[in-house]
Parts: C-alpha cells; structure tokens; sequence
C-alpha cells in the first residue's frame, strides 16, 4: 500500500497483558494523551479512541499478549494491533453486528455485546483484519487527518 | 469578549474572573498548583500564576490556598448601588446553610432585609428542567450519555479536555440563568424600569458560578449582574434570620423536588428517566475517560458535579456539606413530595423554546504542542526524552504540577532542565567529583 511506504513520523507501542482487565484501556487512554498533544480534530480523536479501547479490551478479554502500535502519518493515523491467542475461526460471522462468544464474567463486567469488531470498523476510515487460529489476530485500522 | 458589567478585579488578558491570585498575598508554596485537576498553575519566580486557557473554574485553588493569596473575586457589595431595583436570587444551597427548621421563605426575606429590594427562590425552575430534561432525553437522539449543563465548571471541563463530548451536554440552559431572565423580563415590565436598571445577583456557593455569569457559555450576556458568595453574607444574614418575617412577607412557592437540586443526585432524583448516573468530584475526569472510549452505552444521563457532594460543598459555603445535605433533604421533605409545577406548564414552554441555550457551546482545546503536526510531532519526541531525564518524583518544586507537565513545559519553551532541582544536585556532584578527580591528578 502506497500510504505504508512512507516512513510513520511518530510511532508509539504499547504491550497488553490478556486478562488484564484493571489495566486494560490504559493504551488508549495514553494514545488518547498524545493525540491531543499533537492537537488532533476532536472527531477525529474520539473516533481512533473508541476503535482503539475496543481493540484493547478485545485484546485483554480473549489475547495471551499482543502489542497496540499507534502511527502518525502525515495524512493519517493508524494503529496496528497484534496479539498472541486463540485467533478467529470465523471472521465474516466476527464482523456482524451482536456476535459475540464472550463469556458471563465479561459481559457481567459491561463487554460483549458483539459490537466490538464492527463497532471498529464503523468508527475508522480503514479496517483490516487478519488471523490464524491458535496462533493469533492482527487488526490494522487508521483514520484519515482532514 | 463581552465588557464584564461590574467592577472586579481583572485577570490574565484582562478579562474579569471569578477567582484569582493576589501576588501580594501569594508565598509561592504550591499547595495550589499540586491540587489542580487540570495542571493549570505554575509557581514560577515565587508567585503562583493561573493559566487561565486551561483553568475549568473549579476553584481547587481558592480551597487549597491557605494564605487568603487564590481567592474568590465575587461581585463588591458597592456594585448594588449602581441599580435602582436590586434583587437577590440565591443557590438552593444557601437554604440547607441555617439547620433544618429555617424555611427558604424565612431566608429569602432576610435577604430583602439585608438591602435587596426583592429575593426569588429557583428551586421551581429546577423542578421545572428536570422535566424538561426528561422531555430531551426523551427525544432520543445520541450521542449517550446526556451530560448536565449545571454545573459550570464541569462544562468548561468538557470544553478544555473533552471536546469530543461537546455533542453530549444537555442543550438546556440552567435554572439560575433561565430564572434571571424571566426576572429581568417580568420586573422590568412590573416597575415599568428599563431591564438594564435592575440589578440581579446570584448568592454563590462556589468561584465557577461567578466565572460563569463573567464569561458564559452556551449564553452571549449572563442574565446576571454578578453574585455574592454564601461565606459572605452568611453573618449578616443570620443576624436577619432572627427577626421573623411578618406573614405575607415571601409568597414564592418553594419546590421540595427542586430543593434536592442543592446536592448530588438531587437533579437525577426528580426525573422520570431513571437510567441515569451522579458523578461527583475527581471521579468525574475517570467517567468522562470512559465516554469517550464508548463504554457507557447502557446510560441515558449524568449529572456531574467537580464538587465532592454538588453545591452544597461548594468552596463559598459556611455549613459543612455532610450538615448541608441532611438540612437541605429536612427541608424538602418538611414540605411534601407534591410536584410544584404543571406538565402543561413545562410542555407548552418546550415548545416556545424557551429552555433552549442561545449560543453553541464551543471546544476550548488545550494549545497543541507544535504549530502543525510535524513540530507538534518533533516536539512529542523531545518529550519522550526528556522524561527519564527527570526524577519522576512529582515534588512539584520547579513550579510544574509534575515532572510530566515540566517536561511538557520545557518543550514549550516555557521552562528549563534546570528548573529541576534533582537534575540540578546532580550536576553539581557531577561537578564536584570532575573537581577532585583533577586535584587527585
């Protein structure tokens, strides 16, 4: 892809621990830090932090591992998302919309109402997914700077 | 800007504020500028400065400073004289502020003894916004939750730090506003006196009010005139409170649902939608994390307040807030659960609009780090540095909150390495050492 060739300006990573939950969103909320310092659109900001939280959370609830690598270009923001987990046997039926295999803990905890990949994708202008089951998932998404 | 109507004190670009710091007063201790929840302050040069772009009125300082140096800066009681009707038109909180057996009614007369030619309760028209309120939320549209527009400081703090919730702040203008505007409307129109020669003024509990009649939001021109605070009046008044108010004296009917409205959980407490939430002190900036990132679906409303239990512990008050709280439900529930308002009343003036803020409330995001995304960019990176280079302790003694917002200041161009004194000390053993090493050679 053109947009990959050139060299990110700034790129922050970021480790997850699955089953992190009290820790889980502090990616985010770190990304949410910077984007601000370097004064991104507030449309923009929130709507890299709402794909940003639920691939975290995603990450915590499902993942061994991973790492959130968040990238600005100059025409966009991406974030690439890589974990070490079960991975998905079945992406198409992941991306519906209220599909969701979390477990009663989860969803006790305000997760898992199967709005997580497709919410993603809603709320970014590229979204890319990838997986291996029983090795792990990558998630690619960016948002376009105006 | 709007040329404030009274005469304060100005602040920073010489724009009036509700609360300041007097450098006469100030002995640079930083208790102010470690308790801001928005890294607003520095002590820099021996004197604590607000930078009042990121300031949300809170009035954390004024709390916190113990030398009389951040103080509020309220309305001079002189101003009074510059009116021909003046009316009092008090915070609900002023009522919880005398025990439990002393009726708004009781209060609202002494303050026309105390020199106001008239004092009106609000407690109704907050009644009257928990309906209408409702009615919004009713309409169903997103985004969630609906964040209250009550209290002030909340809502600069939604401008200053979460401009992406702009979108979410109920568009409804508050009680204190709309019931200065009906004043102004009907008195002007009763005494036959132009509006701009009634002075009306809010009894205050907190800085944030008065910022917010100096330079409102969501509203060109407070309907106010300025504000008093409750500390300040609260000697006299009470001194008035003991001669008993002949039995016309006050005929406005008081609220009790409105009343609640003193405290957290009392906006809430009176609508008829009850999936809704009270967020209250530091907690607020943690839930407010979490709206952004989406997770708050499943709520309809927050009430939020930056005061730990609303206004009753507000930093103008007298009566502690825990007091304040059992005084103000006493009260309410001394005169009955009956709704003081008609629906109709509230339907018919949902359709005038008459609820409605007149101004959009805009962003008031914090200076980006650089001029475009490729300084702000260079400068990210200097930051990243700069931050093993300091200790990390958060002592706070170079003037920064923080090591993190002195390294922030530092690539600003704001502040120096040297403004540490751990990077400092260690210089100078640096240089110590380097200077017996050549002796011993």
């Amino acid at each position: 892809m053109a947009a990959e060739a050139t060299a990110p300006l700034l790129v922050e990573r970021f480790a997850i621990q699955g089953g992190d939950y009290e820790h889980g969103g502090d990616a985010a909320a770190r990304i949410k830090v910077i984007m601000r310092q370097l004064g991104i659109d507030p449309d923009l900001m929130r709507r890299l932090s709402i794909a940003n939280f639920e691939a975290e959370m995603n990450l915590v609830m499902y993942a061994e591992e991973g790492v959130m690598e968040f990238q600005v270009h100059a025409d966009a923001l991406r974030v690439i998302v890589a974990d070490r987990g079960p991975g998905i046997p079945d992406i198409e039926l992941a991306m519906q919309e209220g599909w969701s295999t979390a477990t009663p803990e989860m969803r006790a905890r305000g997760f898992g109402a199967g709005l997580g990949l497709p919410n993603m994708k809603r709320n970014s202008d590229e979204f890319e997914i990838s997986s291996t089951v029983g090795t792990g998932t990558t998630v690619r998404y960016a948002v376009h700077l105006a | 800007m709007i040329a404030p109507r009274s005469s304060l004190p100005l602040g920073a670009n010489g724009v009036a504020k509700g609360h300041l710091i007097d450098p006469a007063a100030c002995v640079a201790c930083l208790a102010c500028s470690r308790t801001c929840p928005t890294n607003a302050i520095r002590v820099r040069d021996e004197l604590a400065r607000i930078k009042y772009e990121l300031c949300i009125d809170c009035g954390a300082c004024v709390r916190a400073c113990r030398h009389g140096a951040a103080r509020a800066a309220t309305t001079p009681p002189s101003d009074l004289a510059r009116f021909e009707h003046t009316v009092a038109v008090p915070s609900l909180t002023l009522y919880a502020q005398f025990g439990r057996d002393v009726a708004p009614a009781r209060v609202l007369y002494a303050l026309t003894q105390l020199g106001f030619d008239a004092a009106y309760d609000i407690s109704w028209m907050c009644e009257m916004l928990a309906g209408a309120t409702d009615a919004y939320v009713n309409e169903g549209r997103g985004p969630w939750p609906k964040i209250s527009v009550t209290c002030p400081a909340v809502v600069r703090l939604v401008q200053v730090r979460y401009p992406g919730l702009i979108a979410n702040l109920v568009p409804i203008e508050t009680a204190r506003e709309l019931s200065g505007k009906l004043l102004r409307r009907r008195l002007s129109a009763e005494l036959g006196l132009a509006p701009e020669k009634i002075g009306i003024f809010f009894i205050t509990p907190c800085t944030a009010i008065m910022d917010s009649i100096l330079s409102p939001v969501g509203l060109e021109q407070s309907y106010f005139d300025g504000a008093l605070s409750i500390a300040e009046i609260y000697g006299p008044l009470l001194h008035e409170l003991q001669t008993a108010p002949p039995d016309d004296a006050i005929t406005d009917e008081i609220s009790p649902r409105g009343l609640l409205w003193a405290m957290a959980g009392g906006e809430i407490a009176g609508m008829r939608d009850a999936n809704t939430m009270t967020v209250k002190g530091t907690d607020v900036q943690h839930v407010f994390d979490r709206i952004e990132a989406g997770t708050f679906q499943g709520v309809d409303f927050i009430e939020a307040y930056v005061c730990p239990d609303g206004c009753v512990s507000g930093g103008l008050t007298v009566e502690g807030r825990y007091a304040a709280q059992r005084n103000i439900q006493q009260i309410a529930k001394s005169l009955g659960d009956s709704p003081a308002v008609g629906e109709e009343r509230i339907r018919r003036l949902l359709r005038e609009d008459f609820f409605a803020v007149s101004e959009e409330i805009r962003a008031r995001p914090v200076q980006p780090l650089g001029r475009d995304l490729r300084e702000a960019v260079a400068r990210q990176k200097e930051l990243k540095e700069l931050i093993p280079m300091l200790p990390g302790k958060d002592c706070a003694v170079c003037g920064a909150p923080d090591c993190a917002t002195l390294a922030e200041d530092i690539v600003r161009g704001e502040a120096s390495l040297d403004d540490c004194v751990f990077v400092r000390i260690a210089r100078l053993e640096d240089d110590l050492r380097a200077r017996e090493a050549r002796a011993h050679e």
